[in-house]
């Protein structure tokens, strides 16, 4: 599997815009989308969890190439917590309840546009990356915090 | 304080905030904001092979706890997915 590639990033974008699907890009695939510099295998998609949102996003992912069998579509319509797809022409992991954020409503309220691209704030970035609590998100955290403050001021608030 | 005595305040107030940032960090920050969406794009996305991780193509959890579960239960622990 090849790295994930700017294109592909524009095709989910492009793709879930006709659509009309609510998501985020959260993680350290959203943080890079803000300007982090820094390194990570995969994107990470907060997906809003509606019966109508959810439908969407099982088209649009066989639109993108992911090859989901009925079964597989049918756990992406009920909105697990937690889908990791490794069966398309990229490796998405599909977060419908990430730790540290509450509800996708608030996120959405929250988040910022860059470039046409959908990403959570860079603070939800960092309390869902502190809540999981794993050994490699707390390495990455002292530095996430120093370009939140690099961020903000760059954004002048 | 009029406007101008607000800038400068606002910029002393920037410097302070940057001021708290590792020089090297900020270095690379300001790197990477020069830098075109794209450009970033192909120096932060790599792979490699995860063993276990990557060996299934579809993987769902009922929550998310489940997912960190079972990370913690059958992923190496050098690929940092365990919990502190």
């Amino acid at each position: 599997m090849p790295a994930f590639e700017y294109r592909q990033a524009q095709e989910i974008r492009d793709c879930f815009q006709r659509r009309g699907i609510r998501y985020l890009f959260l993680g350290k695939s959203g943080a890079i989308l803000l300007g982090f510099p820094d390194t990570t295998q995969d994107a990470d998609l907060f997906v809003e969890k509606s019966r109508e949102n959810c439908a969407l996003l099982v088209v649009a992912l066989r639109e993108l190439g992911f090859a989901l069998t009925a079964a597989q579509a049918a756990e992406v319509e009920r909105g697990k917590d937690f889908i990791q797809l490794k069966n398309g022409p990229f490796d998405l992991d599909l977060i419908f309840a990430p730790d540290g954020i509450e509800r996708f409503e608030e996120a959405w309220r929250r988040h910022v546009e860059v470039e046409g691209f959908p990403v959570c704030h860079i603070d939800d970035i960092i309390a869902s990356k502190a809540a999981t609590n794993r050994q490699k998100d707390r390495e990455s955290l002292p530095r996430l915090r120093s370009f939140r403050e690099y961020w903000m001021r760059r954004r002048g608030k | 304080m009029d406007a101008h005595g607000l800038n400068e305040q606002r910029l002393e107030d920037r410097e302070r905030a940057l001021g708290d940032i590792p020089p090297d960090w900020l270095a690379e920050f300001e790197a990477a904001a020069r830098r075109p969406l794209e450009t970033r794009f192909r120096y932060a996305f790599i792979h490699t092979y995860k063993p276990v991780l990557d060996d299934a193509p579809f993987r769902a959890f009922d929550t998310t706890a489940d997912y960190r579960r079972w990370c913690e239960e059958n992923l190496p622990d050098w690929l940092g997915y365990a919990r502190v």
